[in-house]
Formats: C-alpha cells, sequence, structure tokens
C-alpha cells in the first residue's frame, strides 16, 4: 500500500473517531436533561412562555440528533457557538485560555524528554550500579506520586514556607515582579512547570532506561563496542536512537492530553487555562463550552495519535503499512 | 501412586510465579501498601479514634487543630479528626478501585477475548470499537456527567438512592476504562489459542466455552493481572482528582473529598491535605508497584 493511501485511510477514520466521540458526548449530555431544563431547575418561578421562548432561542425545540447536525453544521463552518455565562464565541474563549494551557505543558513536555533522556542514559550507561538504582528510585516515585499531589508539596514548600514563588495565578493582580510583566509571568510560571515536568519526567526516564537496556544488549551494539568506541558514545549515538522510538507513543499521548489534564493541574494553581475555563463551564452548566471543549481536547487526542503513528512509518521502514 | 504423581508434577505456573513474586522486592513491597490498606479498611471502625461523623472541635474552637495525642493528624477546617477520615477513606477508595475494575475487566475480557479468539471480521470490529472507546476523553466527561446527574435527579426517586454520585462515578469509570484490558486479553487469547495445549484441547474435543474459560483464560490471567492492578491504582486516583476538584459524592468519606474540603486552606491546616494526600499516594503507589512485581513474577523472560 501506497503511503498515500495510507495516509488517506488513516485521515478518513481520525475523522470518524472525533466525529463518533462527538456525538456520544453530544447525546449523553442531552439524554441527562435539556440544557433550558437544567439551568432552570434552579429557577422556578419562571413562566411557561418564557421558557419556550428560550427554548425557541437555542433551537432546543427540535430533536437532540437534529440539534447535534445543527451544532455539526456550525462547528465545520469554525463556528463553535456562544457561551451561555460570557456570551462570546466559544472559538475565541477557547483560543485565549487554551494558549495560557500551552505556555505551561508545551515546555513541560519538552524539558522533560531533555531531561530525561539525561537521566535515563547515565542509567543505562552504568546499569545496577548505585546511580543507576537511584535514579530509577526517585524515577518511580516520581512516577508514583499523583501530579496533583506533587503540586500541593511544591506549593506548601516554595510558596508558603519558603515564600519565594507565588501560590497561585498567572499573572500578579497588581505590582508585577521588579516592574515587569514578562519576568512576572515566568515567575508564576516556576512552580506548575516544575510539577509538570517532574511527573513527566519520571514517567519518561521509566521507559527510556527500559528501552535502553533492551536495545544496549543487541548485537549492533556489541559490535559497535567491538570497534573499539567509547561507551558514551555507543549509548548516546547508537543506542539512544533505537531507544526513543517506542518512547514516541507516550510522547504523543502526552502532547495528545495537554487539555484533558489541565482541569487538575490548573485547579492545583488557580491557573487561568483551558482547565479552568472547563470547570467554570461545568459549574454554570455552560453546554456550548462544554461540548466545545471536548471536541477539541478530542481532536487533540486524535491528532496526536495519527502523528505518532505517522512518525513512525518516517521513522521505522520495517513498518508495514496495512 | 497419586502423591508419587504430585510429587513428580512441577509447580504450576502460578506457584512458580508466587514464589518470583515472594522474591522481588518491589513486588513485595506493593502487597505490602495495599495490606496496609485493606486492613486499615476492614479494621477500620475499631481503629479509628472518633466517629466519622464528630465535628464536635467545631465547639471548642479545636477546628484546624495541629497535630496532638488526641489527634494524631489535627482536626480539619469542619472539625473533623483528619486520622479518622482518612480510616474511613479507605474502604471507599478500595470500592472504588474494585468497583471499577470488576466493570472494566469483565467488558474488556469479553471484547478481547472474543475479538483474539475468532479474529477475522468479528476482531477487526471489535478492535474499531476498543480504538474508538480510547479517544473518549473520560475524565472530563465524568465531571459534566457527575455535574449535570447531579441537578437531574432532585426531586426524583433516584435521589434516595445511597451513594448515588459515586456509584455513578465508578460505573462510568469502568464503562470508559476498559480498552487497555481489552487490547491485553485479544492479544494473549491469540497468543495461546495457537499453543499446543489448546490444540491438544481440542484435538479430545474440549467445547469451545471450556477451551475459552478452562485453558486460555487461567493462562491469560497473570497478564492481566498486571493491567487491573494498574487500572485498580487509577480508578482511585481518578476518583480522588474528581472529588478533590468538588465532584465527588458528598455523602461519601474519600480521600478526594477531604482534599477538596481543605484544600483552601493548605496554609494554615497542611495536615489536613498532606494526610489524604499520602494515603492517595501509598495507595497508588501499592497497586504500581504490585502490577510490577507481577509482570516481573510472570513474565521471567522480559527481565534476566
Amino acid at each position: 500500500m501506497g503511503i498515500l493511501r495510507y495516509l488517506v485511510r488513516r485521515l478518513l477514520f481520525s475523522v470518524a473517531l472525533v466525529l463518533g466521540v462527538s456525538a456520544i458526548i453530544f447525546f449523553l449530555l442531552n439524554a441527562i436533561g435539556n440544557p433550558v431544563d437544567v439551568l432552570m431547575a434552579d429557577n422556578p418561578g419562571i413562566t411557561d412562555e418564557a421558557l419556550a421562548a428560550v427554548k425557541a432561542y437555542y433551537h432546543l425545540d427540535a430533536g437532540v440528533g437534529h440539534r447535534y447536525l445543527i451544532w455539526l453544521g456550525n462547528v465545520a463552518r469554525l463556528n463553535f457557538g456562544t457561551s451561555i455565562t460570557t456570551n462570546q464565541p466559544v472559538g475565541g474563549m477557547l483560543l485565549t485560555w487554551g494558549g495560557e494551557t500551552l505556555k505551561l505543558q508545551i515546555p513541560a513536555i519538552i524539558l522533560a524528554l531533555l531531561l530525561s533522556i539525561g537521566f535515563a542514559s547515565v542509567a543505562a550507561m552504568r546499569q545496577y550500579s548505585r546511580l543507576d538504582f537511584g535514579v530509577m528510585t526517585s524515577a518511580l516515585l516520581g512516577h508514583s506520586l499523583p501530579g496533583f499531589l506533587l503540586g500541593v508539596l511544591l506549593i506548601l514548600i516554595f510558596a508558603y514556607w519558603l515564600g519565594i514563588f507565588p501560590s497561585y495565578g498567572a499573572y500578579s493582580t497588581r505590582n508585577p515582579l521588579l516592574g515587569s510583566t514578562v519576568i512576572d509571568g515566568l515567575w508564576h510560571m516556576v512552580l506548575p512547570l516544575a510539577m509538570l515536568t517532574i511527573f513527566n519526567t519520571a514517567t519518561l526516564t521509566l521507559l527510556l532506561r527500559a528501552n535502553l537496556v533492551d536495545v544496549l544488549r543487541q548485537d549492533f551494539i556489541m559490535a559497535a563496542r567491538a570497534s573499539g568506541l567509547p561507551e558514551r558514545r555507543v549509548v548516546l549515538h547508537h543506542a539512544l536512537r533505537n531507544a526513543i522510538i517506542p518512547v514516541l507513543t507516550y510522547l504523543g499521548i502526552l502532547f495528545g492530553l495537554m487539555l484533558a489534564t489541565a482541569p487538575v493541574t490548573e485547579s492545583v494553581f488557580t491557573w487561568p487555562g483551558a482547565g479552568a475555563l472547563y470547570l467554570a463551564a461545568i459549574q454554570a452548566l455552560d453546554y456550548p463550552v462544554i461540548m466545545g471543549e471536548t471536541l477539541v481536547i478530542t481532536v487533540m487526542l486524535v491528532g496526536f495519535t495519527l502523528l505518532t503513528d505517522l512518525a513512525y512509518v518516517l521513522i521505522d521502514p520495517r513498518i508495514r503499512l496495512d | 501412586m497419586t502423591a508419587v504423581a504430585q510429587h513428580l508434577r512441577p509447580p504450576g505456573q502460578l506457584r512458580q510465579g508466587w514464589r518470583r513474586l515472594r522474591r522481588n522486592r518491589s513486588g513485595m513491597l506493593g502487597l505490602i501498601l495495599i495490606t496496609i490498606v485493606v486492613l486499615t479498611a476492614a479494621i477500620g471502625p475499631w481503629l479509628a479514634p472518633y466517629a466519622p461523623n464528630d465535628q464536635s472541635a467545631m465547639l471548642s474552637f479545636a477546628a484546624h487543630g495541629s497535630p496532638s495525642w488526641a489527634h494524631p493528624f489535627g482536626t480539619d477546617r469542619n472539625g473533623y479528626d483528619v486520622l479518622t477520615r482518612v480510616i474511613y477513606g479507605a474502604p471507599t477508595a478500595l470500592a472504588v478501585g474494585l468497583g471499577a475494575m470488576l466493570v472494566a475487566s469483565l467488558i474488556g475480557v469479553l471484547v478481547g477475548g472474543i475479538s483474539g479468539y475468532l479474529g477475522g471480521l468479528a476482531d477487526e470490529l471489535l478492535m474499531r470499537l476498543t480504538e474508538f472507546f480510547l479517544v473518549i476523553p473520560v475524565f472530563v466527561m465524568i465531571l459534566a456527567v457527575v455535574r449535570l446527574f447531579g441537578i437531574v435527579v432532585v426531586g426524583t426517586w433516584l435521589e434516595r438512592v445511597p451513594f448515588l454520585n459515586l456509584s455513578t462515578i465508578v460505573l462510568l469509570l469502568g464503562l470508559f476504562g476498559w480498552p487497555p484490558i481489552a487490547r491485553l486479553a485479544r492479544a494473549e487469547f491469540l497468543r495461546l489459542k495457537g499453543m499446543d495445549f489448546v490444540e491438544a484441547a481440542r484435538c479430545i474435543g474440549a467445547q469451545p466455552r471450556d477451551i475459552l474459560f478452562r485453558h486460555i483464560l487461567p493462562n491469560a490471567l497473570p497478564s492481566l493481572g498486571v493491567v487491573i492492578a494498574l487500572g485498580i491504582g487509577g480508578a482511585i486516583l481518578s476518583e480522588s482528582m474528581i472529588s478533590f476538584l468538588g465532584f465527588g459524592d458528598p455523602k461519601a468519606i474519600s480521600w478526594g473529598q477531604l482534599l477538596y474540603f481543605n484544600y483552601q486552606v493548605l496554609r494554615v491546616s497542611p495536615w489536613a491535605v498532606l494526610a489524604p494526600g499520602g494515603a492517595i499516594f501509598i495507595t497508588v503507589l501499592g497497586f504500581n508497584l504490585l502490577a510490577d512485581g507481577l509482570s516481573d513474577a510472570f513474565n521471567p523472560r522480559l527481565k534476566q
């Protein structure tokens, strides 16, 4: 099968996945309750005429299937609807708040990849040494300590006890640090960034070290060693390349889950990102925002999975396209 | 005769695996941690120094109290004894983990098993279904569903169902948590159905049902145990995060709920956050380590 046909087939399947997931979530949310009925549960005094008018305004007098098609048609034209609470277009809100999330998540993943390559190489080069044991024990602990608890610890130690970093928010409400909003923003990023980086680094180090140890047992490594290359070069140049390939899957998942994991991170640090937006939307029963954000989250998950698969095809010629 | 035969019989796969697990340091540590949690859950009511709903510290201005002899882990902002609440959170956590994974393993083994054993079109369709479920953003979806459901049930008979909110969370975690189990079950059934002992069973005329449940499934269990152990820890963690965000069951005592109620006063009474946080950590770590040990013990070829 040609690479082009493979690409088209995967792309079509991905679109089908996104459509299916969005339909499931749309129907699930609407099966629980009609948006207006849910909203009006707190407002028993409303008259029947007013209720009917509100329903007609939001097209809620139509059936669920019909409404899903209306929503889908709008989304196809990149119109995600208008937020019920802020009356702003949902697409713009997602971009603004999502940007704040990516500002933390992307650097955290890149930093974690670099750090884990260092840690895993050192550990694998001296397999079963005390250093290896130390690196692996900390990685296992870091991997098992849930991210949000790590965040709580960081806040407690570095914000409350030592008083170095701020405990919440992305910016100071007044008097930015050193009079510069840029420095102030970076200063606020340190703790949440540290939390995400530590957590990702731990998991990536575990994966990379396991793969490296596996690769180091293979024949071509023995050949490289036999040809007299120094161990450093064997590990960093020959083994690492092959060990990093299986890690791509996990990297793809990390990138794909950037928005999906945001609610917890952002409520620990009161960070004004997509996760905070989502939680606020759920509290306010803001259906357009809930649907818009779950759609974006699904697209990111599916999209990065697709990218990962394509990367494998490009990197590893042994993979068959079927 | 039988005694001799038994004597000559080599130990079974399970027994061999158990022997290796006992020598596996991380696996045993995991088992110890899980045992501590299970024991705490079992004898909790006799262990806890106070009644679970005792808020009397509020009356004597002793809320936010720091750890003392009377309250080893202090009291929280609602006047609860933190140690008592942490102890009573253990059965909740275990119920969530086991409940969710029970649902997930039933679906996962069924889907994966059929897929791997039958192959062909059924395999293709079921694996597409699995891929579909794999990309559903479960966590954020559960938050929305729990919130909406909580409003809709007001005034209906559902409102009187005990722990309705918690059961919803457990059910959703299970209903959407099966894809990893299905994938592994498929791989295992596919691998095992081609083995000689299954061929032999087929030759002596064993029914497909017997082949599936008495020959293939028991041999797939060790590998499935690894994902299930990881899944139990994952489900417990998910429930704590859902509760931490404020979407938990107000009637249930859970570690996540404790975090939710006390996180805002972290600065004043950190013990009320650190204690349930530590409990979550120990439990999740225990299941992770057990999964690690199981995978070493039952797939010894992977580790030389």
